[in-house]
């Protein structure tokens, strides 16, 4: 598509003559009317403002056309949130983003970042429309549900027939029979401990997946001590739905041995 | 009620894997450029701690203090965070 055809509607902010050259970094797409400066909240706090195309606008800013790298965690760190800072200052204002993963740069060509971005909104237009719309009304919440190992496994000890028979012989075994006894002991217990937690996982899964408009299975993190993760999800939930959603873990909450956490609201980041 | 603090771990996982990506030409590839997110964890885990502890709260509030537009400040942090 050529740049004379997009034609009126097309406006944007312009950009400074000596940042011609530059790349444009680009934050997230949002359902822009008229043009705005966002003013210093980028990366390294550049100017942020909108590229817009009809009613379809980009979040940017002006750099140099490189990838941001560093070995320094902090600095990265700090990038990845002022990322994410602009992300959901649109996110307030404009109400449905699409946010665009870290180091989204568009390229200097011959005919500049700028006018490429521009004619990429255009040729996009219609899809990234439809993407949007879709989001409308919708945030992405993190839930994680962790539950204790020692608990269940306790639950197991006292509920499994074949541990409780198991448990009874140990008493009357010599001392090395006793240990390998006590070995086959520890094995169901896990072994019955694993069953539980396939169960509980299908479980929370369904009562969950029902309160939200998608749920994604995510990996879960390291267990700390007795506390193991045994469902990571990311939710994406219509704003009426959240109540809702916000019950139901608290049902889950209430269970002894299981533990929630609910993280956002955050732009759609895992749905895009 | 269960917890409800946005942790800056769930959100570099986000930001760093996740969002559009634009699969045209115009991009400038990040082929050869490592994952700046490998140990990115505990750099974040550790900034999280200061801002549980206030460290950081002043740093957050310029920020967002810079995010205004003439004499129409942007809206605070909403709790539900959608305005649509």
């Amino acid at each position: 598509m050529s740049l004379s055809s997009i034609g009126p509607g097309t406006a944007s902010t312009a950009p400074e003559p000596d940042t011609e050259r530059a790349a444009r970094y680009v934050y997230c797409l949002a359902a822009i009317g008229e043009p705005a400066s966002l003013g210093a909240i980028g990366i390294e706090g550049r100017e942020v403002y909108t590229v817009v195309h009809r009613s379809l606008g980009a979040l940017v800013h002006d750099g140099p056309p490189r990838p941001y790298e560093t070995r320094d965690q902090e600095q990265a760190a700090g990038w990845v949130l002022a990322h994410h800072r602009v992300v959901e200052a649109a996110w307030q204002r404009w109400g449905t983003v699409l946010p665009m993963t870290f180091n989204t740069l568009i390229a200097p060509a011959e005919k500049g970042a700028h006018d490429s971005l521009l004619a990429w909104l255009g040729t996009e237009h219609d899809s990234l429309k439809r993407r949007l719309d879709a989001f409308a009304g919708k945030a992405e919440y993190g839930v994680q549900v962790s539950w204790n190992t020692a608990h269940f496994a306790r639950q197991v000890a006292q509920t499994d027939p074949e541990v409780n028979a198991l448990e009874k012989q140990i008493g009357s075994q010599s001392r090395g029979l006793a240990y390998m006894y006590r070995q086959r002991l520890e094995s169901l217990v896990r072994k019955g401990v694993e069953a539980r937690a396939a169960l509980e996982f299908k479980e929370l899964y369904s009562r969950i997946s029902q309160c939200v408009d998608q749920a994604r299975i995510e990996k879960t993190r390291v267990a700390e001590g007795e506390w193991a993760m045994l469902l990571n999800l990311s939710c994406l939930v219509s704003v009426g739905r959240v109540p809702g959603l916000k019950a139901q873990l608290d049902r889950i909450e209430s269970t002894d041995g299981l533990s929630v956490r609910l993280a956002g609201p955050w732009p759609p980041y895992s749905f895009c | 009620m269960p917890q409800t603090g946005a942790t800056l771990v769930d959100l570099l996982d986000r930001v760093l894997d996740r969002g559009v990506v634009i699969n045209a030409d115009i991009i400038i590839s990040l082929s050869g450029v490592p994952l700046i997110g490998i140990k990115l964890r505990a750099a974040i885990a550790g900034m999280e701690t200061m801002v549980q502890y206030g460290m950081m709260r002043d740093w957050d509030q310029s920020i967002r203090a810079n995010a205004t537009i003439g004499d129409r400040p942007l809206r605070g942090r909403a709790a539900s965070g959608i305005t649509a």
